[in-house]
């Protein structure tokens, strides 16, 4: 009996483990790197609902002065190739125009202190 | 749709996918860890560590192939 306790046991963690793998491979988990990408999108999408659902649940009211409800959470539409490339452009316009400005404020910092000594 | 935008929004899936793979990996070595490995760390490393190959495989295929387009079956019924 205790055989068949330990294999029924392995049977059930097996049944377990195999349903987590296959929850993992029907969602698109495992596959190609545009499902990937689409079950991502479609997490982002279902976060913000689970948040309210949640916390209606524990019992929280946020008492704001506009309205009784939790401000809607901010959709996540956030591309880290479109903020990598501004980043890039801001670092260097700002290094293309730093020796002119680096000028400008010599000069006006000699002015002053010129100013100062007089 | 733009060309140059083409290789931004393929880092962009490959990083949406590097996340996902990586989380995935993660849970399911916890799943393994818990069950059958009596809650040893190595397992989610291993979990990870896979999830992280398969995001890389995936990037690589899609950065090498540039005249794949992405397309679906849709069954005409």
């Amino acid at each position: 009996t205790v055989a068949a306790f330990d294999s029924f046991r392995f049977v059930i963690k097996g049944t377990l483990a195999g349903g987590a793998v296959y929850v993992a491979y029907d969602q698109g988990l495992l596959g190609s790197g545009t499902q990937g990408a689409e079950a991502l999108k479609k997490a982002q999408a279902a976060l913000p609902p689970a948040i309210q659902e949640w916390t209606s649940y524990i019992g929280w009211e946020v008492r704001t002065v506009q309205m009784n409800t939790l401000p809607p959470t901010p959709k996540f539409d956030f591309s880290p190739s479109d903020s990598w490339n501004k980043g890039v452009q801001t670092v260097m316009s700002a290094l293309s125009v730093a020796p002119t400005r680096a000028c400008e404020y010599t000069v006006e910092g000699w002015k002053y202190v010129k100013d100062l000594v007089k | 749709m733009a060309s140059e935008g083409e290789l931004g929004r393929k880092w962009d899936r490959c990083l949406a996918d590097s996340t996902v793979k990586l989380g995935a990996g993660f849970g399911l070595g916890i799943v393994f860890s818990v069950i059958f490995f009596k809650r040893k760390t190595w397992p989610i490393a291993f979990g990870s560590g896979m999830g992280l190959g398969m995001a890389y495989s995936n990037c690589q295929h899609d950065f090498q192939s540039p005249y794949l387009l992405h397309g679906k079956y849709v069954k005409v019924s």
